[in-house]
């Protein structure tokens, strides 16, 4: 009796979660990405190295780790990879107060398999159980209170946290915008304008 | 049999693992798979290098891009699991690495921690002679009057 019903769950799981609609009730505005498809689910907060190794740290690496989601619907691990603000963000900091909590969120989900792009993320807005809807902005806010003194390179501390930030500054001014040396920048740089 | 099942599913690791070696090129995830900046062939090397330090430091997970375009999701560095903006991932941007380390795969990505980089071979990809800078602005103008 125990084997028809096992098999019974095991393919009713996948086909529950491709009748599942994602894309229902989000409001993810859309970046015009190739793979993108509005995505908006219930799902659990976690740390991945945690969840496939055991290798754990407390509350999912207070913030040091990257988070991963665990769709509710089917279990799947989401990568977030991104979150609301164009300024090449993150999600850590949006995801990072609700370890091992469930929340809902709403974004893109980028499906492009021929590079390898399968349940990654970008996450726009996202609500705790109980709260309200917040938007996934935090990043900015954060590294603007962690770097209240940056500079840009001409010494003005305007500007957006990229071009300020002391620890790209000193890898570009070690290494180049190249990254192949300061002996290569020169050249390019001058031709590049 | 009824009590079969469990003990099974106790006796399963929390997810296959695999050692491994392999070579590969420290990316930033998100340009490379959104296509946000370009086609995967821009988004790499000396072009995006600037790039790549923006978003490394700015907490989106570096991968491993290997020849044969297999993305390894970083999340451990040479044992550092600090892999939201942390100075290991932040130093080797847009570097080629020979790294040994534990693969897993879950849900069609897949995740690496590397436990040791056995080479660095610094940055390979001169990929500016072809694309020059990505994104164009990556360089400030003001530089070239320095």
């Amino acid at each position: 009796m125990i084997r028809p019903l096992f098999l019974a769950a095991l393919l009713a799981a996948p086909i529950a979660a491709q009748a599942q609609d994602f894309a229902a009730g989000s409001e993810a505005k859309t970046w015009n990405l190739y793979a993108e498809e509005p995505a908006r689910f219930t799902a659990r907060v976690t740390d991945p190295l945690c969840e496939l190794t055991g290798d754990c740290a407390a509350d999912c690496g207070a913030g040091s780790r990257q988070l991963v989601l665990i769709r509710e619907a089917d279990d799947a691990m989401i990568f977030p990879l991104k979150n609301k603000q164009p300024a090449f963000t993150g999600a850590v900091n949006e995801l990072a107060p609700f370890c091992q909590q469930v929340i809902e969120v709403d974004g893109l989900m980028l499906n492009d398999p021929d590079i390898g792009a399968v349940n990654v993320y970008l996450v726009q807005r996202l609500k705790p159980e109980g709260g309200d809807w917040r938007n996934a902005d935090q990043w900015t806010k954060d590294w603007a209170e962690a770097n209240p003194n940056a500079l840009r390179p001409d010494g003005e501390a305007k500007g957006p946290w990229f071009r300020r930030d002391p620890r790209i500054r000193s890898e570009i001014e070690a290494e180049g915008y190249l990254g192949l040396g300061l002996e290569v920048d020169g050249p390019f740089i001058a031709d590049w304008f | 049999m009824r009590f079969l099942i469990p003990l099974l599913l106790l006796a399963q690791p929390l997810s296959a693992q695999e050692r491994v070696q392999l070579t590969g090129e420290v990316i930033d995830t998100w340009c490379y798979f959104s296509g946000v900046m370009g086609g995967p062939d821009s988004v790499v090397g000396s072009a995006h290098h600037t790039c790549a330090l923006w978003c490394s430091a700015g907490g989106i997970p570096v991968g491993l891009l290997a020849p044969d375009g297999q993305v390894y999701m970083v999340l451990k560095m040479a044992g550092d699991a600090t892999t939201n903006g942390g100075d290991t991932n932040l130093h080797v941007a847009s570097h080629t690495l020979d790294v040994d380390g534990m693969l897993y795969r879950r849900d069609g990505l897949n995740y690496i921690v590397v436990e040791t980089v056995t080479a660095d071979q610094d940055i390979i990809n001169a990929t500016h002679e072809d694309f020059g800078v990505i994104p164009g602005f990556a360089i400030p103008e003001d530089e070239a009057a320095r």
